[in-house]
């Protein structure tokens, strides 16, 4: 997904200009013009620099807007790139309602058979994978991973 | 003497030195499966280093990164993958000696050199750090001030795309660390009101973010099926060896110290150390023309400077907090989690610790001759674990290690959108390193600029009136200087380029 360097610089200037715009607001030390808005107004300077000698340069190059590698296209490929962020965010907004243990197994299930394209094996894998990393973080670890609809069943 | 006698005591008690034979078994497996790099491996670590002490935490991270970049060499001389980026420079060069039925000598030469290497970069290590220290110990605000800037600038010289767009990845990297409370009146910035913003951002999930989301994205795209590795004779990895070695004695000594050096750079770790060392002994060779052909000079020289450059970034790290590479800023990351800030008064308060860092060195590059056969003996096996099994599983981990830190679901978002960031940034062609460097010197460097300004009263020029500061200044300005030149310069010659093109 390679975009043209004049994209990527607007969108430099622009969080610059944010930036700046923000540390407008934050107070300064009593008889001093420096507070809590120096460090960022500098950094923010530097990217405007930097963003603008990207438009500079990428509008120079006559590059297209954006190129998508050769080893993106594909709705398979896309397909699978888009588990990942699914799958994460499906963890943030599910296990803490469903639990670990009953979400886990199926959500890796569904994405390994997507990898794997083998169903069996996957779920396998997958019950597996969920119990050993179970063992590992919640038990050896302590680390209070989500119950769920389990809580009220072991409690 | 009584101190080292205590380090060693300390790192060999048994829980101690099964997390430093766990870990070490967990880098080489990192190393050997190409597509997870040092870098991954030791972010993917952090979670479970949350959980332990000090001494046990660098022991896995020391021992994991040093197996790493050994087993790197594995897939580059069986299958010509290199592992981890740092084994790249020479794969073609091991590949071709298993074309020649050599397979075995070679991955005994990287073996035997890595060791070499990593000890030397200790023994670097153990002598330059406490005497830095010892003279950093008068360091002021503006010191400081100048060597965080100083490291954050090389980290951007030594990154091989565009200047611009490593100063960019710099600046995004200081915003990050700006969100929190600030250093100089307490107040709230850049928390879109958010409370679990207030702390600032947690270095974990920014890490695996950028370190592990990224490489999954790459690899669940681009699923690849390894062909089958050869057998391996165990026998043959040892004869012949310390006579190929001693032939190249002056390759190995002169690489070992330049990668201690490079790797004692910011931003300069072990990858480019390998390619450095490897050129240079190409050039210093009696027989050039035999390189590329099989020939183990090339070899031995990088793969002793690889390991070297790991111990050598310990340097910056512990003496100044600066770190010399990803993987030390990750350690940094971790040091200060646990209330740790490197400097050089941990050398006078914490003697036990960094006398610890050392003694895990020496022992992780000793570990590796019986665990490095091991894993060579192994690596049929390992090299044919799926990969689309792998990425899957890892993703889970990050999930669950993003979340175990501070036990909030919101340090998982933070991951996932500094992942697809990190990711989009590195397609087109923004260095990580300065990011990451510069999100861990952050605080240090506002800390110090804002004490220097507000004691300069603003007078720029007492940020060069003290030696050793403005000596410091100096050589950063040069280093814009430079770095601006050549963004001019290539800009003209993309010009000239065009209007020949044309």
């Amino acid at each position: 997904m390679r975009m043209n360097d004049a994209v990527t610089g607007c969108v430099f200037v622009l969080l610059s200009a944010l930036i700046l715009f923000a540390a407008r607001g934050f107070p300064t030390l009593p008889d001093q013009p420096y507070g809590p808005g120096t460090f960022p107004t500098i950094i923010a300077a530097v990217m405007l620099v930097g963003g603008l000698s990207l438009i500079w340069s990428g509008a120079r190059s006559r590059a297209p807007l954006l190129v998508v590698a050769d080893w993106m296209r594909g709705s398979a490929t896309l397909h699978r790139m888009v588990w990942v962020p699914g799958f994460v965010i499906a963890y943030i907004y599910l296990s803490k309602p469903i639990g670990f243990p009953i979400l886990v197994p199926v959500l890796l299930g569904a994405f390994l058979t997507v990898t794997t394209g083998r169903p069996v094996r996957a779920a396998t894998i997958a019950v597996l994978g969920t119990a050993a990393l179970w063992l590992l973080f919640a038990y050896i670890l302590r680390v209070p991973l989500p119950l769920g609809l389990l809580t009220e069943v072991i409690y | 003497m009584d101190a080292v006698l205590t380090a060693f005591g300390e790192v060999l008690q048994p829980q101690v030195f099964l997390i430093i034979v766990a870990a070490s078994a967990y880098g080489l497996m990192i190393g050997s499966i190409p597509g997870l790099t040092a870098t991954m491996g030791t972010a993917l670590l952090v979670p479970i280093t949350f959980f332990l002490d000090p001494i046990p935490a660098i022991g896995a991270i020391v021992a994991s990164t040093t197996m790493a970049i050994f087993a790197g060499d594995i897939p580059g001389a069986l299958l010509r993958i290199p592992g981890t980026p740092a084994s790249a420079a020479y794969t073609d060069e091991s590949y071709r000696m298993r074309e020649k039925g050599q397979v075995e000598l070679a991955l005994g030469v990287n073996m035997l050199c890595s060791t070499i290497g990593g000890l030397v970069g200790v023994a670097v290590l153990i002598l330059a750090a406490p005497q830095i220290a010892a003279v950093s110990l008068g360091f002021s605000s503006y010191e400081y001030f100048w060597l965080a800037l100083l490291g954050l600038s090389c980290a951007i010289f030594v990154s091989s795309s565009s200047p611009v767009k490593g100063v960019l990845s710099l600046c995004l990297g200081l915003m990050l660390s700006t969100i929190g409370i600030d250093v100089v009146m307490g107040v709230k910035r850049f928390t879109f009101g958010d409370t679990e913003l207030i702390g600032g951002v947690s270095i974990i999930p920014v890490l695996i973010g950028m370190f592990a989301i990224t490489e999954i994205l790459r690899k669940v795209a681009r699923p690849s099926r390894l062909p089958a590795p050869p057998p391996v004779r165990l026998g043959a990895m040892i004869s012949g060896v310390g006579s190929t070695i001693w032939r190249f004695k002056g390759g190995v000594a002169r690489s070992s110290l330049l990668g201690s050096v490079i790797g004692a750079l910011p931003g300069a770790g072990a990858d480019i150390a390998a390619w450095i060392a490897y050129a240079l002994s190409k050039k210093f060779s009696r027989t050039p023309e035999k390189f590329g052909t099989g020939y183990p000079e090339g070899i031995v020289s990088a793969s002793s400077a690889n390991n070297a450059a790991l111990s050598g970034a310990y340097v910056p790290s512990l003496v100044f907090g600066i770190p010399g590479d990803t993987i030390t800023a990750i350690l940094i990351g971790v040091l200060l989690m646990k209330g740790i800030t490197p400097g050089p008064m941990v050398f006078v308060m914490d003697t036990g610790l960094v006398n610890a860092i050392f003694a895990v060195f020496i022992i992780a590059n000793l570990l590796m001759l019986p665990l490095g056969l091991a894993a060579v003996y192994g690596s049929r096996r390992l090299l044919s674990i799926p990969q689309d099994i792998l990425f899957p599983i890892i993703l889970l981990f990050c999930v669950i290690g993003a979340f175990a830190a501070n036990n909030t679901l919101f340090d998982v978002w933070v991951m996932l959108v500094v992942g697809l960031i990190a990711f989009i940034l590195e397609e087109n062609d923004f260095p990580l390193a300065p990011m990451i460097l510069a999100l861990i010197l952050g605080q240090l460097v506002e800390e110090n600029f804002m004490k220097s300004i507000i004691k300069a009263d603003g007078q720029l020029t007492e940020f060069f009136a003290r030696p050793i500061g403005g000596t410091l200044g100096v050589l950063t300005l040069v280093i814009w200087v430079l770095l601006i030149g050549i963004s001019l310069y290539r800009a003209t010659r993309s010009r000239r380029a065009e209007t020949i093109g044309e």
